[in-house]
């Protein structure tokens, strides 16, 4: 066999290819996303309501389609997975950086890549949200001398499921992901329907 | 003409399949945080050529150019696809999306309070929920699902706060 992805990071095709190509997967992607519904506050802030589980649900099935892509890839050996960049895994920034996101969330019903689908259709508070994120990464960047042997702490390198509790990507990994996936799934469901309940007796 | 919504699970699928697509020739998943860290640093490079030598955003600004990278590319596709999607679906309006009757002005007041918070939550998380939590996620890493069960359930604990924000959503 001549080829085996990804095709950049192995070097079989130049960078500018590579940006025109990513231009398309772009395009793809925030069609898709506006199509599901992430173009509004509104979804995004009714997951933490469970009134719609519309987000979440996406979520799940983009994540468990990317992975079974990923194994079918690997398994045939069209894909040497490897040479995919995969964010290195910060365990004590994740925690806590990912209650500041999440708080940023609830309040404001956007986060960075639903608010791009936001400002190309006419959503005023997306825009805002927009200039609110260039105020928080320009405070990062003039206090990060405050910040950064914390947020380069619990430094696990590129760590997949399989590191964590041992087997391979076509074992542990996949079936630890799946699970998560769906057990995410079942919560969000039980949630819903207790809180509806509630809501019908108008509590 | 307001169409309705795909079913999430066919959403799902194709967004899945888009982000295997970007593994499969990038190398790299699909993110958007990063785009808005490298906009506010060119930004602020272009007011104080100074700033090439910050101790985090030097690193975007070693070639002279911080936009140069595919993730801004990747995200003014991302900004393209929403609109063509939309303005097929009638669904292109200026609007500040809110709950029932809460005011305009405390609406876009918690939208820049939560921008602030977000962007900088994403430099200490290495991406948001498209480049760390369903790229990372699909690609199998720890950290991925620590920061989505994380954000996620700060913002359910939070959200009893918000609540006439989001009234009717």
């Amino acid at each position: 066999m001549d080829w085996i992805l990804p095709l950049f990071t192995t070097g079989q095709i130049a960078n500018n290819l590579n940006l025109f190509i990513g231009l398309f997967i772009g395009i793809g992607f925030g069609f898709i996303l506006e199509k599901a519904g992430f173009g509004t506050s509104r979804h995004i802030a009714s997951v933490f309501y469970f009134s719609k589980l519309v987000v979440t649900q996406t979520m799940i099935s983009a994540i468990v389609t990317a992975a079974t892509w990923v194994v079918v890839f690997s398994y045939f050996g069209w894909m040497d997975f490897s040479h995919v960049f995969i964010p290195i895994t910060y365990v004590w920034p994740y925690l806590f950086g990912g209650m500041v996101f999440g708080a940023g969330m609830i309040m404001s019903g956007w986060c960075p890549g639903t608010v791009l689908v936001g400002v190309s259709t006419g959503k005023i508070d997306a825009f805002v949200f927009v200039a609110g994120m260039l105020v928080g990464m320009f405070t990062y960047f003039q206090t990060y001398q405050y910040f950064e042997a914390f947020a380069n702490s619990g430094n696990l390198g590129r760590f997949t499921i399989d590191k964590l509790v041992g087997g391979n990507m076509f074992t542990s990994s996949y079936l630890v992901t799946v699970i998560l996936a769906i057990g995410l799934g079942v919560f969000m469901n039980v949630m819903k329907n207790i809180i509806d309940k509630k809501r019908v007796k108008g509590v | 003409m307001n169409e309705k919504y795909w079913n999430p699970i066919f959403s799902g699928f194709l967004l899945g399949t888009v982000l295997f697509i970007a593994y499969a020739v990038a190398g790299q998943g699909i993110g958007a945080s990063g785009a808005f860290a490298r906009v506010t640093a060119q930004l602020t490079y272009l007011v104080d050529p100074n700033f090439a030598t910050n101790a985090y955003a030097g690193k975007y600004l070693r070639s002279g150019n911080a936009l140069g990278n595919w993730i801004v590319v990747e995200v003014v596709g991302v900004m393209i696809g929403g609109y063509i999607s939309a303005a097929f679906s009638g669904r292109i309006h200026q609007s500040v999306d809110r709950g029932d009757d809460y005011p305009v002005s405390k609406r876009l007041m918690f939208a820049f309070l939560g921008g602030i918070l977000v962007a900088f939550a994403t430099r200490l998380t290495r991406g948001c929920t498209s480049g760390q939590a369903l790229s990372g996620a699909g690609g199998f890493s720890v950290g991925a699902w620590i920061f989505m069960l994380s954000a996620f359930g700060a913002g359910m604990l939070l959200s009893p706060f918000f609540k006439n924000q989001w009234k009717g959503v």
